[in-house]
């Protein structure tokens, strides 16, 4: 029982360090809307570091939002459970290069797909 | 509204199904003044996820997505340890209540009592900073509409009612059948963690097999639908499942039910029946 507790509070610390910044180096969110049947976006590229996406849902179905890398496959980031009205964000931190962009209104499929160029900010 | 009200649900569904099994079985054991410290794990783990929740929606950092995959991934797998460490503590005191000496299981009980509180406080935590997460952005929309907001802390309530009901039921079985049904219900429970922390550490790139499906039903189970809901709230069930997940499922289902089966199985009905030779034996 103890060596679970260690574990447990060992994950807790990890996770403490783990934050990123959202202000340090961040540039302006992009905000995206997804509804049932579109996902667009306000911009389709950004400098690289860390991107913040603020994905509002105005559909009627919940939606989740998908950074993939360019194979389609491998998940960047994702923000999942946006119920109909609601904003959340999603973090994360991208080397230039193409990515693709996805919304998953009723969370099934592969989502509403488009491309995302991250640009070499220096 | 209705689509918040199931996040809230499913969210809540399943630590409310674990909460509510150990408060029916410390009320059922004559062990409720044991109850605090259940209390204790819930509150300090909704605390926590709230704060953190808070500070990572309103504050000036964000949690990369990285790091969330990784918690939740995380806390699971180590909450599938502490559910398992569960379902074999009450089947140790079970037996003992059954037959052997009242002091004996005081002793269980005063070695496991506070890991009751950290059983409790993995079951809400788990998911609690995903949920809080939620809930604030459901708050921050209230601004313009409290319909998410409503519906996601109906969706909670749900939950919590389910739990007292699930308290209700259980605690009137009697004492073999209870540990039966909330044994083994756990057990799937359990798995169903596991395989949820799998996918989480697959996401995030931590573990390979993301993209070989063992199967996709989400034709038939819409992962929006309130059936989907339910399944995944209560057993973790995912309609779109990987291979990785379902042979984790499987490794843990499958020894784990074998030696709970061979923990609880009534022995005295081998004994007189099977018998004719007395004594020496033993």
């Amino acid at each position: 029982m103890r060596r679970l507790l260690n574990v447990a509070l060992t994950g807790v610390l990890l996770a403490a360090t783990a934050c990123t910044s959202n202000t340090d180096d961040a540039s302006e969110p992009i905000a995206v809307r997804s509804t049932d049947a579109a996902c667009e976006l306000d911009s389709n590229e950004a400098p690289t570091g860390t991107l913040v996406f603020e994905v509002t849902n105005g559909g009627s179905a919940v939606t989740e939002f998908y950074l993939l890398a360019a194979d389609g496959q491998r998940i960047i980031g994702e923000v999942e459970d946006i119920g109909p009205g609601l904003t959340r964000k999603l973090v994360v931190q991208a080397d230039p290069g193409q990515y693709i962009t996805a919304c998953k209104p009723g969370m099934v499929g592969d989502g509403i797909r488009a491309g995302f160029t991250v640009t070499d900010s220096g | 509204m209705l689509a918040n009200y199931l996040i809230g649900l499913r969210e809540g569904l399943e630590a409310a199904l674990v909460v509510g099994i150990l408060v029916a079985y410390l009320v059922k054991s004559g062990r409720a003044r044991h109850l605090p410290r259940v209390w204790a794990g819930v509150g300090f783990a909704v605390a926590v996820s709230l704060t953190a929740g808070a500070a990572l929606t309103f504050g000036p950092r964000g949690l990369s997505f990285e790091a969330q995959e990784a918690i939740g991934g995380g806390l699971s797998i180590v909450a599938v340890g502490f559910v398992t460490w569960m379902i074999f503590w009450m089947a140790r005191t079970s037996r003992q209540l059954q037959g052997e000496l009242q002091g004996r299981v005081d002793t269980a009980i005063a070695q496991g009592g506070w890991s009751l509180a950290l059983v409790a406080l993995m079951a809400v935590g788990r998911e609690g900073l995903e949920t809080a997460l939620f809930l604030w952005s459901a708050t921050e929309a209230a601004g313009s509409t409290t319909a998410p907001l409503v519906g996601a802390a109906l969706g909670l309530g749900t939950a919590v009612a389910l739990g007292v009901l699930i308290y209700r039921g259980a605690i009137h079985l009697d004492l073999r059948r209870f540990f039966t049904v909330t044994g083994g219900l756990l057990v799937i429970v359990a798995a169903g963690v596991l395989s949820y922390g799998i996918h989480d550490l697959q996401e995030a790139g931590i573990l390979p097999g993301l993209n070989s499906i063992a199967f996709d039903v989400s034709a038939s189970v819409p992962p929006g639908s309130w059936y989907a809901t339910l399944l995944k709230g209560t057993v973790n069930f995912s309609p779109r499942t990987t291979w990785l997940e379902a042979l984790a499922w499987l490794a843990y289902v499958i020894p784990v039910l074998a030696l709970f089966i061979r923990t609880t199985r009534p022995r005295v009905r081998l004994e007189p029946a099977m018998k004719p030779v007395p004594a020496q034996t033993r």
